[in-house]
């Protein structure tokens, strides 16, 4: 592919502004929808695209890029998405997710600890919280402007009733700044609790459904619970990856015809501790 | 004083200076012969006290629905004034609840006042359980503690006289008179200081609508609040209330003791009414 007619990150300037305005309104209404007019990409919406134009609008020649797709820098998207960037950009590309300055990621946050000169930013399929509750969204947009969650606690109510806990497994709702509850995209559970006061800025791109949406640095993000329950994570207590030996993280499990395997999703994190128990030995 | 209205009116279509002065009970008619607009409550004043029990009567299409929906702030008003004890601006008067910026508006419905529709499918929602929809009232009024609300849900579904190991269940599976109690469980949950009720027996067989009448009596007596309970059934405006207002055409043509209006009724429309009754 030649890029010599393609302009730095794909987009035009004017196209680049219009979403770094959203962007910048999302930021300052911490876990507020705002919608942009997202464009055809070459690749299909619902695969990124939200995500992708995100990156695209923010990245500068100096970026390091790092693209996972639940946790892995090989998966076909992740390479996908990951040389159309560097195609249109020339930026440099890493796994290290200590080096990004950018991580474009769908469905996980990396196990590495996140710093202040990176940006986060999801992929994500339903920014709306509410619609499983209210389908309109005129009534949606008022039921956020008043705060008006009762129905999502409703059905908390009722998973709780039946089932002791609530049966959501990803895409669990988070109370951002104590305003707004938002859809944090199909992340576990696990990694719900990293997006409280996290150094980095997280932002979150839906393409296909035109939203963007934002974390800002050290801002205060609670999963949907009742006062008197404990937000439960995935538990991997006595497992441990098979490849690297690491415990602590999020596993992904592997069902093989000889039984059941776990290993880490996070492959940077599972690359680093191989290597550092390697170098131990 | 609990609840006042002033020179109420709700107006559907344009309106125009003529809509008031034109329609109600002199006119004779409810729609506006200048604009054509439908004048459905025509300058209605009205006082509610503590624990009192208010019955509005009338033929249909006379406006007793859309005068509780402006109450519960369902409809906006068209025109006139709206005071609720307690709800004051920032020096402390008592201020038009209809110009409450929307969060105290929803406060208000969620903690004051309830409502019980004639049809459950606009009281319940039925996707969530009978114990969801009572919950839900409850989160609405600001508890997160997820065994209080249950205990309170438990209770309040005891009080209907359910047993608790329905509570589960969606109204789907109840029968038209349960879905009715459930609504009113729903209602009380919150403890409101103002119930309204809008013809909440109307469809039911009589055996039933004897027991949910004496159901809400009870609690009235129990829990204290007052009720504007609004019905084209004079034998139930006879059994709950203590004042009755009675509306033609959007305007209130009589208002007294209950008793008083069923017994010597004053206005030829209510000489018609009772004379009416089966």
């Amino acid at each position: 592919m030649t890029t010599d007619n393609i302009t730095f990150g794909f987009f035009d300037e004017d196209a680049k502004k219009e979403i770094r305005r959203a962007m910048l309104k999302a930021v300052a209404l911490p876990g507020y929808i705002v919608p942009f007019a997202s464009r055809e990409m070459p690749i299909a919406r619902g695969w990124g695209t939200g995500g992708l134009q995100v990156t695209l609008s923010l990245i500068t020649d100096k970026d390091q890029l790092k693209i996972i797709d639940q946790g892995c820098d090989g998966s076909v998207n992740a390479v996908n998405i990951r040389d159309f960037i560097v195609s249109v950009t020339g930026v440099e590309e890493t796994t290290a997710t200590p080096d990004a300055t950018i991580i474009q990621t769908r469905h996980r946050v990396p196990e590495y600890p996140l710093s202040e000169n990176q940006t986060l930013v999801y992929q994500v399929p339903y920014p709306e919280v509410l619609t499983t509750v209210e389908p309109d969204t005129a009534r949606q947009k008022e039921m956020h402007a008043n705060v008006d969650y009762a129905k999502l606690w409703v059905l908390l109510y009722e998973d709780t009733a039946q089932f002791g806990d609530s049966r959501i497994s990803s895409r669990y709702p988070v109370v951002v700044n104590n305003h707004y509850v938002m859809d944090p995209s199909p992340i576990p559970k696990f990694d719900i609790p990293k997006l409280s006061d996290n150094p980095a800025l997280q932002i979150f791109g839906a393409g296909r459904e035109k939203r963007i949406y934002a974390i800002p640095p050290y801002t205060d993000v609670k999963p949907l619970k009742f006062s008197d329950r404990e937000f439960a994570i995935e538990d991997f207590s006595g497992k441990a990856c098979e490849r690297c030996g690491s415990e602590d993280v999020f596993l992904d499990e592997v069902h093989l015809d000889d039984g059941v395997h776990f290993f880490c999703s996070d492959t940077y994190h599972c690359d680093t501790h191989l290597k550092e128990d390697r170098g131990a030995a | 004083m609990l609840l006042e209205l002033k020179n109420v009116s709700k107006i559907f279509g344009s309106g125009c200076n003529n809509c008031l002065p034109e329609t109600g009970e002199q006119a004779d008619r409810a729609i506006c012969p200048v604009c054509h607009s439908v004048v459905a409550v025509n300058d209605v004043s009205l006082k509610v006290k503590d624990k009192e029990i208010l019955g509005v009567v009338g033929e249909s299409g006379s406006g007793k629905s859309t005068l509780l929906q402006l109450i519960f702030q369902d409809q906006p008003v068209s025109e006139g004034t709206i005071f609720f004890n307690g709800i004051k601006d920032r020096e402390g008067n008592n201020c038009n609840i209809l110009e409450l910026p929307p969060a105290r508006k929803a406060w208000l419905r969620n903690h004051e006042m309830s409502m019980i529709y004639q049809n459950p499918h606009l009281g319940l929602n039925f996707n969530f359980s009978a114990g969801g929809n009572i919950a839900e009232k409850i989160l609405g009024a600001g508890e997160k503690r997820y065994e209080v609300i249950r205990d309170q849900a438990l209770y309040y579904f005891g009080k209907i006289e359910m047993p608790r190991s329905r509570i589960d269940d969606y109204p789907d599976n109840f029968s038209g008179g349960q879905q009715q109690r459930i609504q009113i469980a729903k209602a009380l949950s919150s403890s409101p200081r103002l119930l309204l009720l809008d013809e909440p027996t109307t469809g039911l067989d009589v055996s039933v609508q004897a027991r949910i009448l004496d159901l809400i009596k009870a609690l009235q007596y129990e829990m204290g609040f007052s009720m504007i309970v609004v019905s084209h059934d004079l034998g139930v405006i006879n059994h709950l209330t203590d004042l009755t207002l009675v509306m033609k055409n959007g305007s209130l043509v009589e208002y007294g003791l209950t008793d008083q209006i069923l017994e010597d009724p004053q206005h030829p429309y209510t000489q018609l009414l009772v004379s009416s009754k089966l």
